[in-house]
């Protein structure tokens, strides 16, 4: 299949991102903000428990946070 | 339709950039003595020479006729050595079915006897002997105008000359030919007048036509030349971009397509022959008069393009207004250089925008497959025409991008680029912003293109897993997840002094 064909055969399936542009930056900057506020709860009680609880969480929602921030602000990654 | 690809090998380790399968333009080395074998013979040619933008744009439509005893698939056009390197978009197809597309055309070294060097068509199937064949070859002669005078003042009128052989150069008996030049004005203080080749005046004068011929050059020799020129008013610029980069830069994440085209410019023009005037220049242009030099240019965007920006050596030029439009007429950017552009002058700067991911980039059926379709070049749209002596085309895909495939789409006429072996197409890694491996590139590179290859589109496939798209917020995840490793970790030392 040349690839014109490709390309009018994907005519219904526009590709659309997981968040939109206009959303991105609420959605970054939101989880930035708990990624640091869960930050802050694991510098009170730096245990096995709180690193499981709150350590991991944090890291997931700053990675995502960061991809959407940096998008947000006009370096689209 | 005529397409190329090109695959780039799974990208299951890292080092995927290393994946490529890259093409470069391949030339036909001759024998020193060469020339083609006269196997064919033209019956009729009509070559249409149009002289209205800042460059040459021939068109030459000929029938011809295999008068070997054999099926012949090979037919050789002849270009001096000089003029072929300026060569641009060549491209053949038989005239009667348009539509069955472009044939393969290789090139060749130069020769070294006679400095000629030779596109070869190739046709789909040879041809039978005693059979004839209608071609349409269309070309670009960059750089083929040169002003005369060379130096003018600032307002006065430029006038450009183009020297050609009134022959049509062809490697091949001619019996009946001509040439219709198409000027941009009715103003020609100079043109070659024949005499005792053909009955009545040589050349016919129409308006801003001219047509030298018809000749019965049947016992002309083949590569025999006639020189003529012609010198005709064109107070326009002749804009040559040496240089144009142009990126693509694809974000999943984003849903963006960011665009950056860098130029390299320079107008070839009649060069001042004073020294500039800023109180002339102020006046010629309140009063909008015609003028050799680059005033402004206006760049039509495409529907939805947004964040728009215009950057030179210094800094923001603040000389641009944009255009938004609507959704189906487009945007336009006009932008005023820093300093008007005359003859010999030189300019560079950097032009970019945005554009939703979504017009341009579609999901295959194929699980983790993706189709974009994008413009080759967009550049200027300017009556006088932009020529471009080498462009640079970067496709960057998201990281981890991998089975690339590419395609150049072809319609019924000429898209104004080269033949697939003569693009120049290589893969590699950009490493950028949160970038682990680096993004999967294509490079493009094309020489000789004009402002004709302003509507031609490429296709890019390729493939790209959820696993690939997680690799960014994942890298974050993980460095950050090993600091409060190592804060936790360091927590539970022991440092205390104290009997143990």
């Amino acid at each position: 299949m040349s690839l014109i064909e490709a390309w009018d055969a994907a005519s219904a399936t526009p590709f659309h991102p997981f968040v939109s542009k206009d959303s991105q930056f609420a959605v970054g900057f939101n989880l930035l903000m708990i990624a640091i506020i869960l930050t802050g709860l694991f510098g009170l009680n730096r245990s096995f428990l709180s690193l499981a609880s709150l350590g991991v969480p944090a890291s997931v929602l700053f990675g995502f946070g960061a991809v959407f921030t940096i998008c947000a602000v006009g370096v689209y990654v | 339709m005529w397409f190329f690809t090109a695959t780039v090998l799974g990208l299951l380790a890292p080092s995927l950039a290393a994946a490529t399968n890259a093409t470069t333009p391949f030339r036909v080395a001759l024998p020193s003595d060469f020339k083609p074998a006269q196997v064919f013979k033209n019956t009729n040619v009509v070559r249409n020479t149009n002289l209205e933008k800042s460059y040459a744009r021939e068109t030459v439509n000929l029938v011809i006729e295999n008068i070997d005893k054999k099926p012949q698939g090979d037919y050789y056009v002849p270009f001096p050595a000089d003029v072929f390197e300026r060569v641009g978009g060549f491209e053949v197809r038989d005239k009667k079915a348009p539509q069955q597309g472009r044939f393969v055309v290789t090139v060749t070294e130069p020769v070294a006897s006679s400095e000629t060097q030779y596109f070869i068509v190739h046709f789909p199937e040879p041809l039978a002997p005693k059979s004839q064949l209608t071609l349409g070859i269309s070309y670009s002669l960059l750089s083929s105008l040169s002003p005369l005078p060379a130096t003018i003042n600032q307002n006065e009128k430029q006038y450009l000359s183009y020297r050609f052989s009134a022959y049509v150069p062809s490697a091949y008996q001619t019996l009946t030919q001509k040439t219709k030049l198409k000027l941009p004005s009715t103003d020609v203080p100079e043109y070659t007048t024949t005499e005792g080749l053909k009955s009545g005046a040589d050349p016919e004068r129409k308006g801003a036509t001219y047509t030298y011929g018809p000749y019965d050059t049947a016992k002309v020799a083949p590569g025999t030349e006639l020189p003529v020129s012609v010198r005709y008013e064109y107070t326009h610029p002749v804009i040559t971009v040496n240089l144009l980069e142009r990126d693509l830069e694809v974000s999943h994440w984003g849903g963006n397509l960011a665009t950056e085209e860098r130029y390299w410019l320079r107008n070839n023009a009649s060069q001042l022959t004073n020294q500039f005037s800023r109180v002339e220049w102020t006046f010629a242009s309140y009063q909008k008069a015609p003028t050799c030099a680059v005033r402004e240019l206006t760049y039509p965007l495409l529907p939805g393009s947004v964040d728009p920006y215009f950057i030179d050596d210094i800094g923001n030029v603040s000389t641009s207004r944009y255009r938004p439009g609507t959704a189906k007429t487009g945007a336009n950017l006009e932008f005023k250089p820093r300093y008007p552009i005359f003859g010999g002058w030189n300019y560079s700067f950097k032009l970019g925008w945005n554009n939703n991911l979504s017009s341009f980039l579609r999901k295959a059926a194929n699980a983790d497959s993706y189709v974009l379709k994008v413009p080759f070049i967009q550049g200027p749209k300017m009556a006088e025409g932009v020529q471009y002596e080498h462009v640079v085309l970067r496709v960057v895909l998201p990281e981890g991008a991998h089975n690339v495939r590419y395609e150049i789409l072809e319609g019924t006429t000429s898209n104004g680029l080269p033949g697939q072996n003569q693009i120049n197409a290589t893969f590699s890694s950009l490493k950028t912003y949160m970038d682990t491996l680096g993004r999967t590139t294509l490079t493009l590179e094309v020489d000789n293109v004009t402002d004709e290859a302003r509507d031609s589109q490429l296709i890019v496939t390729y493939e790209h897993t959820l696993m690939d798209a997680l690799r960014k917020p994942l890298t974050i995840f993980g460095g950050l997840l090993a600091v409060f490793v190592g804060i936790w970790s360091v927590g539970n030392l022991d440092v205390s002094i104290k009997k143990r």
